[in-house]
């Protein structure tokens, strides 16, 4: 069977393309590192009740899995690859807007800061005509 | 005119079989459900008389610790996980084998509702709906609310009171909309009831509103109910303010606050309130809020029957006092579901979006199949009634 792939593309950034590596253990399991329950309710003593149902293996000697379990599993294992893509770009859109807004404000208190010192050196507060 | 029968079942038989994926809120549901092709629906008003036989009726609930709501993140995750497994067990309930040869229409809840469990189950209608070559309807899920507690109580044109976590509505028909007579204008009653059962950290199995209403029941002090705000706002009411004084009683309660003298004696500090007077008298006030509104709408609509859907509709109470409401004004009657049918199901998504499909109303294109948490009740178009 053909492997799953996924591309994520936007026009702030260069395109990126998610594959599967199907010997990889990422790959191999239906319980994801990032579709589990979130933090918040764990620490609220909630019982992890609604995991996924495990990989099916034929009913064959072959030990392999049924066609839509390899899927599940390769796709669980994509689905994490992108969630942690998504989160690092959520983590640098952050970085970006705080660097921004400090600039900004920087940029606000200096304008500020002229005023006032034009206004104490005897000017009206408004900008002289060329 | 109305002809539910536009559409003919599929290869030929006598019967159209749907079925309907819910998953706004917490609980997951699937539902089939059949429909005999009868010919008094090729002209009139019977859409609340399709005869329905219910093949199977499944539904699994997100349950949260005590004093924990639900996440949107972790109810879709559990609907993701369960939907599967849920869909499998209704179909060979159902004694369905063959899905693309035996299913007429796969319904799926478009809104209102929370939109990341939303968004999971239409995942799953939409694969459905390519696995099996079966066309999709999406549904209303207040609309669907109303039709299941037609068919089942089989009231014709009754003024509908719609109480559940997420909505609160006084809803009636007129001119191919369900129009909203009256509503909440913050919070739903259902929420106000759960928020309320967290601070008390009661727990939330089977649901909160009921252990509040066991708790209610266990007032031994109904004569004096606890004064709490009463804000019907015209035909709309207001219920966070309501949470959010009685929430502070309780936790004086809990922090045995004996300042406060609503529960606790001026001159002996002894305790006059318990938590079972707040639940009754909480329960008391916010159901007769709802029991005068929705008198009002029926004395504007001139109708004679009260329909009562959704979770908080289960509460007996509720019922006691509508039906109440009824005889005293003109020996009217009211209906009401159990928790079958009342609390949010597959069926009732089956039942509506089975009349939307047997007036041709059908998904053309997957990008028509994008839910939606604010989707309004007079929204829809409802064709099936005259």
């Amino acid at each position: 069977m053909s492997l799953p792939k996924a591309v994520y593309s936007s026009r702030d950034i260069e395109e990126k393309l998610f594959t599967v590596d199907p010997n990889n253990s990422r790959y191999q399991t239906t319980n994801g590192k990032t579709t589990g329950p979130s933090e918040w309710v764990l620490n609220a003593g909630q019982v992890d009740v609604d995991r996924p149902s495990d990989p099916r293996v034929k009913d064959d000697v072959s030990g392999e899995l049924t066609y839509l379990s390899k899927l599940r599993t390769n796709l669980t294992g994509l689905q994490d690859d992108i969630n942690e893509f998504l989160t690092d770009q959520m983590e640098l859109a952050k970085k970006k807007r705080i660097k921004n807004e400090k600039r900004e404000m920087q940029e606000q208190e200096k304008r500020i800061d002229d005023e006032i010192n034009e206004l104490l050196d005897g000017g009206d507060g408004e900008e002289e005509e060329d | 005119m109305v002809n539910l029968n536009a559409v003919p079942p599929k290869n030929g038989r006598d019967y159209y079989i749907a079925i309907g994926l819910e998953g706004s809120a917490n609980k997951l549901g699937v539902g089939i459900i059949k429909h005999p092709l009868l010919n008094k629906h090729d002209d009139g008003d019977y859409s609340h008389d399709c005869q329905v036989e219910i093949l199977s009726n499944i539904r699994d609930t997100y349950v949260t610790p005590p004093g924990e709501g639900f996440l949107p993140r972790d109810t879709a995750r559990h609907h993701r996980n369960w939907c599967v497994r849920l869909i499998k067990k209704a179909l060979e309930e159902a004694k369905i084998i063959h899905p693309t040869l035996d299913i007429d229409v796969i319904c799926f809840t478009k809104g209102p509702g929370m939109g990341a469990p939303l968004h999971s189950v239409v995942i799953a209608a939409r694969t459905c709906s390519l696995l099996w070559n079966v066309p999709l309807v999406g549904v209303n899920h207040c609309v669907g609310h109303i039709e299941m507690g037609r068919e089942i109580t089989k009231a014709k044109n009754p003024v509908v009171l719609y109480v559940s976590g997420g909505n609160t509505q006084v809803i009636a028909y007129s001119e191919k909309r369900y129009r909203i007579f009256g509503e909440t204008l913050d919070i739903a009653i259902g929420n106000c009831l759960d928020r309320f059962a967290r601070t008390l950290k009661i727990p939330n199995e089977p649901s909160p509103g009921y252990n509040i209403e066991q708790l209610a029941k266990q007032c031994s002090n109904k004569e004096n109910l606890v004064e709490l705000p009463y804000t019907v706002k015209g035909m709309d009411l207001s219920m966070s303010g309501i949470l959010a004084y009685i929430d502070s009683l309780a936790k004086d309660l809990f922090k045995e606050n004996k300042k406060n003298k609503i529960l606790f004696d001026k001159e002996s500090g002894e305790q006059k309130v318990t938590v079972e007077d707040l639940c009754y008298s909480l329960q008391e006030n916010l159901f007769a809020m709802l029991v005068e509104i929705t008198e009002r709408a029926m004395a504007h609509v001139n109708s004679d029957q009260v329909l009562i859907v959704g979770g908080v509709g289960c509460n007996v109470r509720l019922q006691e006092m509508m039906a109440q409401m009824c005889i005293d004004r003109s020996n009217s009657k009211v209906h009401a579901t159990d928790s079958r049918f009342c609390i949010d199901n597959g069926v009732m998504i089956a039942q509506a979006g089975l009349l939307q499909y047997r007036m041709n109303d059908v998904v053309k294109d997957l990008s028509e199949t994008v839910v939606t948490q604010k989707f309004r009740t007079d929204e829809v178009f409802v064709d099936w009634r005259e």
